[in-house]
């Protein structure tokens, strides 16, 4: 179970600087205004959304039962 | 038509008069690869759910759900990546210049412009089955002086292009000729 809770938030670290790094290259580097617009509008509702549910089911997983079951 | 288009240097009575983009069958190509992901998430949530009954009731049922939502994460990612490359990519016609704008992952930006009246020569090419029938292929334009070819890769109507292309610097051409005319006159007066 240590060893998920240390992982996991390095995963989401990982996920959250390739995000940082599109919405920087989304905004900086517009060609239109309007499209850079909505794209990061959607962008940032789907990952709030993808990231909540992930992190909700994170939770859900019975870690200590899986890694009892796993264990020999 | 392009008042939204917004590009580095862009000078007050500069005119677009061609916004490009890679055809939009090679943004479809790329975006099979996120459809092939999301199958074989698919897949792999139908064939461990069929392997046993009561899959659903056991403590694996949510990690492999948890598991799936990770890896859509990425591939959210991922598409936004696809995007990035192909809506960064840009070749912008003006009445002055031709713009090259090339977006290589996220690291390497390449911005470069040709003078119209520096092109020489152009040449636009339509290779293979699906280019022929969705019309799209690569431009060449070779400047004066120069060894390296301006290059459009993969657009839309290349033939149109081309002639709008040397339309546009055959008009410059003669402008500038006719600004050096007036000059000349000018100066030996």
């Amino acid at each position: 179970m240590p060893l998920v809770s240390l992982l996991y938030p390095l995963v989401i670290i990982i996920y959250l600087l390739i995000g940082v790094a599109i919405v920087f290259h989304m905004l900086r580097y517009k060609i239109n205004q309007r499209v850079a617009f909505v794209m990061f509008v959607i962008y940032i509702a789907g990952s709030l959304i993808l990231l909540v549910s992930n992190f909700s089911l994170f939770s859900a997983v019975n870690w200590n039962q899986i890694f009892s079951a796993v264990s020999f | 038509m392009y008042e939204e288009i917004i590009f580095p240097g862009k000078r007050e009575n500069e005119q677009i008069i061609l916004f490009l983009r890679r055809h939009w069958f090679i943004f479809l190509i790329r975006i099979f690869f996120i459809l092939i992901s999301i199958a074989g998430l698919v897949i792999i949530y139908v064939l461990i759910n069929s392997l046993s009954e009561n899959f659903r009731e056991s403590a694996f049922y949510n990690l492999l759900i948890f598991g799936e939502s990770l890896a859509t994460l990425f591939i959210w990612n991922f598409f936004f990546i696809l995007w990035l490359d192909y809506y960064l990519d840009a070749w912008i016609v003006t009445n002055e210049r031709i713009i090259n704008i090339e977006q290589r992952g996220f690291f390497m930006r390449n911005v470069s412009e040709l003078k119209l009246t520096k092109v020489q020569d152009v040449t636009s090419e339509i290779i293979g089955v699906i280019p022929t029938l969705l019309d799209y292929g690569n431009i060449y334009v070779q400047t004066a002086g120069e060894k390296e070819r301006f290059t459009f890769y993969q657009i839309p109507n290349p033939n149109y292009v081309k002639n709008t292309i040397v339309q546009l610097q055959e008009k410059e051409r003669v402008a500038e000729e006719r600004e050096l005319g007036e000059i000349i006159r000018g100066k030996n007066r």
